[in-house]
């Protein structure tokens, strides 16, 4: 087994929950210090953060939503001055408005350190030659994983936007050893690469590590045995944590923690109390070490459930599995996190006192997921100009793209045809899945 | 090593402490920072027992050692280097430091207490050159090496040091932080109060940001020194920029 970080990763647990603990105290100490909406949250619940003497009484704490971001857009969050703000990384997030995440320079090392745990238990090491393939919309992701791959010492490729073909060629020519990509986008590859009749043997891949999106048995499976490699993922909420929170090592039987670092829970989605070991909840994170975006029990509308029992690579971290969906409404597209209201946001922006009527559409066209949005008629907003309405398609179409990173298809529909559905606006129709 | 968990002190009403949880691996120099009145003698003082702890846990090589008194605290391996040195004036650097093996005597040890008596000497030579000396009339660096000495004479495996640095000039500053560093190279684990920041965390390992008596920060060494907050705060660079910044805004 290899550990980048092995003298935390194999941290004996009396030692690993001191440091949690102590780190904790000083995340809350700091946060209540610093940053005026934890101040103000803590204060009118009469939540005094010295007072904290376990890991547990977490619970205690409130959550903090993809809403409290937007609300404190931009700068809000930030525990430390601008001025020791060395990057900032901006994304769609799912709400109104764009997220920002503010680094210190230690935390793009303590992320680079986080990130390399992750690529080196998928086998990535100094000498691989590394590809990223990934979503426009996802770029922030990319470059956390560009700069994991480099502190490793491996050839990185960072992600740029060319064909899958292309992508192929790449592959292929510049004997990339590992891939670094979606799960949906690397069976996309396996298709294309099939239906090119290429050979996986021409290739010098020997492992796929996947992110974005949870790792379904069955698409590993087919991607071992397509690839004739090794495929492991990671998780992480990529736009504001990076994508490893959580890692597999080559057990492949579970995501390690990065425990030190985060602090995990699940809960019940609805009531927002604590599952039991094992049972599947929505992933609730509180950062330990982050100096200049701390967060306190973020919610991130993933889904997981955590178990207990050591692991037989030497970690003692604990390690969790990640389930298909999200809570609270929220979708992974190729990826890309989006909620439905951003959707209908855009829809209304065709003419002034709109109110849309939409139905989701996502489905597979050769392993990548589609989305398609039936749109409702109205003759208001549609006339028979057929000028009118190709510029108003054209229009959407730019702004989705902007949003998602990828092409959309918009469906003009008759509202009689959405109803018999017998689902709200905004509904999903969900047929990633069924095949 | 040492393990504290939420350690609470007060000194009458006052709470010097509140919720303070820290630990010291083998091997390790970790560095206590802070402002005056943060708390970080109030720290050290509830370790050796000199102070009561109100409420919280240390362990001590898995041993639970609250609330003991100061011998039995040292007795269990635990030495303070008091801030101010608090050496006996009157007596010779040689009676200082047999007083500092007081609890080995007892026991018999003599033999033993000679030897580390020499390897004292090794650590120090000053002090052998001076054996006969009345401390008081050392300088300032030497008594600070008499405080160290008389605090290795019992032999501890954790060393308490307080204010090592505290009015000495730069260049026995250094002498004093290598010696710290030395010591640790010969299996003495440390944990160090010192109000000259930068010099304490070039020599540590880890080190923890106590603010008016709550830990506010912890990391290695390395990030703790690159950590803008702590620069401007206690190691005295952009101090002015900061704040006429702030004004602005």
């Amino acid at each position: 087994m290899k550990c980048w970080d092995a003298e935390n990763e194999q941290m004996n647990r009396e030692c690993l929950e001191q440091v949690q603990l102590e780190r904790l105290q000083s995340t809350l100490n700091r946060v209540h210090k610093n940053v005026s909406f934890y101040k103000k949250q803590f204060d009118e619940l009469g939540i005094q953060p010295g007072a904290v003497a376990s890991v547990e009484e977490i619970t205690r704490f409130p959550f903090t939503s993809r809403e409290d971001l937007s609300n404190n857009y931009p700068y809000g969050m930030f525990a430390v001055p601008l001025r020791d703000i060395v990057r900032i990384s901006s994304s769609a997030g799912t709400t109104a408005r764009p997220v920002v995440v503010g680094y210190t320079r230690n935390d793009l090392k303590l992320r680079n350190t986080i990130t390399s745990r992750f690529l080196t238990a998928g086998g990535v090491v100094d000498t691989d030659v590394v590809q990223i393939c990934l979503n426009p919309a996802l770029s922030s992701l990319g470059r956390v994983l560009k700069e994991g791959a480099e502190n490793i010492g491996a050839s990185v490729m960072p992600m740029s936007h060319i064909s899958t073909s292309k992508q192929l060629m790449v592959m292929q020519d510049y004997r990339t050893s590992v891939l670094l990509t979606t799960p949906s986008y690397a069976m996309h590859v396996l298709h294309v690469m099939e239906a090119l009749g290429m050979d996986a043997d021409s290739l010098a891949l020997k492992a796929i590590l996947t992110v974005g999106e949870p790792l379904i048995q069955d698409t590993r499976d087919k991607l071992e045995s397509g690839f004739n490699v090794q495929v492991m993922a990671g998780y992480g909420p990529a736009d504001l944590m990076g994508p490893a929170v959580a890692y597999e090592c080559e057990k492949k039987n579970g995501l390690h923690i990065s425990e030190d670092h985060f602090l995990l829970e699940i809960v019940d989605p609805d009531t927002g109390t604590p599952c039991a070991p094992g049972q599947v909840g929505e992933v609730v994170l509180t950062t330990l070490t982050v100096r200049a975006f701390p967060l306190i029990r973020f919610r991130t509308g993933d889904l997981a459930s955590i178990f207990r029992d050591p692991c037989t690579c030497g970690r003692t971290l604990l390690r969790m599995h990640q389930v298909t969906g999200h809570t609270g409404g929220l979708l992974t597209i190729r990826g890309v996190k989006v909620h439905p209201a951003q959707i209908e946001k855009i829809l209304k922006g065709i003419a002034e006192d709109f109110t849309p009527r939409f139905l989701l559409h996502l489905y597979k066209e050769s392993y990548r997921d589609m989305l398609e949005i039936w749109l409702a008629i109205n003759e208001a907003i549609f006339p028979d100009e057929m000028k009118v309405i190709e510029n108003t398609l054209r229009t959407l179409r730019k702004q989705f793209f902007q949003l998602l990173g990828f092409e959309v298809m918009i469906k003009l529909v008759e509202p009689s045809t959405l109803k018999q559905y017998g689902k709200p606006s905004g509904g999903v129709i969900d047929n990633r899945f069924n095949s | 090593m040492l393990r504290i968990k939420n350690l609470h002190a007060y000194y009458g009403r006052i709470r010097a402490l509140e919720n303070v949880s820290l630990h010291v691996r083998p091997g390790e120099i970790v560095s206590l920072i802070g402002a005056n009145g943060a708390g970080k003698t109030t720290l050290l003082n509830s370790i050796s027992g000199l102070i009561p702890c109100a409420e919280g846990e240390i362990y001590f090589e898995g041993r639970k050692i609250t609330g003991l008194s100061s011998e039995k605290v040292v007795a269990a391996g635990i030495s303070q280097v008091p801030e101010g040195r608090q050496i006996f004036h009157p007596l010779t650097v040689l009676e200082n430091l047999q007083l500092g093996a007081y609890l080995r005597f007892k026991k018999k040890e003599k033999k033993a207490i000679e030897r580390d008596m020499e390897w004292i000497f090794e650590l120090f030579p000053r002090l052998k050159e001076r054996v006969k000396q009345i401390a008081g009339t050392l300088s300032g660096g030497e008594q600070q090496m008499l405080a160290i000495g008389r605090a290795l004479m019992a032999r501890p495996k954790l060393l308490l040091l307080d204010e090592p640095s505290m009015g000495l000039a730069p260049l026995i500053v250094r002498d004093i932080m290598n010696t710290t560093s030395a010591l640790r190279d010969k299996g003495v684990t440390i944990l160090m109060v010192e109000q000259n920041a930068r010099a304490a965390l070039r020599i540590s390992d880890r080190g923890y940001v106590l603010e008016t008596g709550r830990v506010i920060l912890q990391g290695s060494s390395e990030e703790i020194l690159n950590d803008n907050e702590v620069k401007r705060a206690y190691l005295g660079k952009d101090y002015k920029t900061f704040w006429e910044g702030r004004e602005k805004a």
